[in-house]
């Protein structure tokens, strides 16, 4: 598999770091490495500082303490390429649908000709083809999702981080867009960082769990995840690994045993 | 229309046979002629009633305007040329205003320190009407100067605060998504700030041409210069020739309306991608 070669290779990323606002530990040195093209899911309670994890692997704040490297140095929005999608609506109402998608290159400074190309060939995977001149205020809140998935993946990012992206979008719209980000990163072939909260949602898109702690989060459990795609939720293996993801993220009745801790000095 | 009722009601809107052939803006636009004709009847009327020269009627007013504009007021000069006068002083004030005031209200509202830093010199100046400066600006200034200083006060502050407030009303997110892309500084206020904030920009602007508009006729009426609408009342006045002093007041007024209805054009255009336009 792509994975195990890739898991040969240098990390992508590599996250070594604890942060705290004042008093308040948000992260007590936490510590992952994620491979190149690797799709990897954090799932932990809410309130546990997922988003402000997320904010450190984009660049725009520093941990206070240890370190966040991408392709080994430290992250920085300015020097390398990371997309970001967010998880409440952040197109830009002044802009339609083609200028929205254009926006990551644009910053970029990419050539005209390319950004044209690109915007619509990224249009076309997220089926939004025909929407170019809509305005976001025109569009269902799954297509405004869809075009910032879309700006996202329409940059030359090799690290896409997806903050609860589909955490607004009801239960069928949210299942479709699972299965099409899944199909982006398969053929565009990106690192994914994918946080939520949805253990189903982490099973189902997953290379690998992370399963955070409430704050001060720590890494409870990582969970290889090898079920073969597309993966069926209803199937016995399915299950049992929702079972162990479960039993991480409610401690009562925890068996350390079942799933394999990182080795991080507070275990 | 000799039908019975309608089987079917279907609201205010609904029209009987002719009138849905016509479209809503025809219909708009008939209602917008009859009521202006009621009016001038009714005033028409009223004068033939009075029949005092102070309260003369709108065909003597019509009497008026074409004398004004084909043959000047009692020194030559023409309604044309009072007319460009104020609007040349307007628009100049005007553009000093936005020039100024657009840049420190994003400056200020982007960096409140300064704006807190600054309030006990700012603010109160805000409460000095333009009009309250026209005799400093007799002893100060002359022609379009003085002008250009009183307009910019008037036009200043509705477009400074319009952008101080406006600048608020940018989303993180959308700062969030220029930062996480590497955008720097000048990026995100000329593509996140800039178009969050040009509405409250242009509706400033809608408020002060109003204020800058009414400052004017102010200004020109205290006198000094020997164009321009106020100046041409005021001489009218002094005459008691009450016709022409309306003329002036209805060419303000029209002025203004034409003014306001270019900026509610430019809005329509910048901004299709709003809900809707606020009048």
């Amino acid at each position: 598999m792509a994975r195990d070669q890739a898991l040969a290779a240098p990390p992508k990323v590599e996250v070594n770091a604890s942060h705290r606002y004042g008093a308040l530990v948000v992260h007590e040195q936490i510590r992952f490495k994620v491979a190149a093209n690797e799709f990897l899911c954090i799932c932990g309670p809410s309130g546990c500082g997922k988003s402000t994890l997320l904010d450190m692997l984009a660049g725009i704040l520093r941990p206070t303490g240890g370190s966040v490297l991408i392709d080994g140095r430290p992250a920085d929005p300015k020097r390398q390429s990371i997309s970001f999608v967010f998880q409440e609506p952040s197109t830009f109402p002044w802009l339609n649908v083609r200028d929205n998608v254009a926006t990551g290159l644009r910053i970029k400074g990419t050539p005209r000709a390319e950004v044209d190309a690109k915007v619509s060939e990224t249009l076309r995977l997220v089926g939004l083809n025909g929407f170019e001149n809509y305005y976001p205020h025109q569009i269902s809140g799954g297509m405004k999702q869809r075009v910032a998935i879309a700006r996202a993946f329409a940059t030359d990012a090799d690290l896409i981080l997806m903050d609860e992206p589909f955490v607004s979008l009801d239960q069928p719209t949210r299942e479709r867009m699972q299965g099409e980000v899944l199909d982006i990163w398969r053929r565009r072939r990106r690192t994914v960082i994918f946080v939520t909260h949805n253990i189903e949602e982490a099973i189902f898109l997953g290379d690998r769990i992370l399963v955070l702690s409430a704050k001060p989060a720590r890494i409870d459990a990582e969970l290889p995840v090898t079920l073969a795609r597309p993966r069926d939720p209803l199937s016995p293996e399915f299950m049992r690994l929702r079972a162990d993801c479960l039993k991480w993220l409610n401690p009562t009745g925890a068996d350390a045993g079942r799933a394999r801790a990182p080795a991080s000095p507070q275990d | 229309m000799d039908a019975g009722p309608m089987p079917l009601p279907t609201g205010g809107e609904a029209a009987s046979g002719s009138g849905a052939l016509l479209s809503r803006g025809v219909i708009t636009v008939l209602w917008n002629l009859v009521s202006l004709a009621l009016v001038l009847g009714l005033w028409q009327l009223a004068a033939f009633l009075v029949a005092s020269p102070f309260f003369p009627g709108p065909l003597k007013i019509v009497d008026a305007f074409v004398q004004l504009a084909t043959r000047g007021d009692t020194y030559g000069h023409s309604l044309l040329t009072h007319s460009w006068a104020s609007i040349h002083r307007v628009l100049v004030g005007f553009a000093l205003g936005v020039a100024l005031g657009v840049p420190l209200g994003l400056l200020m509202g982007l960096y409140p320190g300064i704006y807190a830093g600054t309030r006990a010199v700012i603010e109160p100046f805000r409460f000095i009407p333009p009009i309250a400066w026209i005799p400093l600006a007799i002893i100060l200034f002359s022609g379009l100067t003085r002008f250009a200083f009183l307009i910019f006060l008037g036009a200043f502050f509705p477009i400074f605060t319009a952008t101080l407030v406006g600048v608020a009303r940018v989303e993180p997110i959308h700062r969030k998504v220029g930062v996480v892309h590497g955008a720097g500084k000048w990026w995100i206020l000329r593509s996140v700030v800039v178009p969050t904030v040009l509405p409250d920009i242009l509706g400033g602007m809608r408020v002060g041409l109003g204020t800058a508009w009414l400052t004017i006729v102010a200004a020109e009426l205290a006198g000094g210069i020997s164009t321009g609408l106020g100046r041409m009342m005021i001489n009218y006045a002094e005459l008691l020739q009450v016709s022409h002093v309306i003329v002036g007041m209805l060419v303000i007024g029209f002025v203004g309306f034409l003014m306001n209805e270019c900026l509610l054009m430019i809005e329509k255009r910048l901004f299709r991608w709003r809900w809707q336009v606020s009048l």
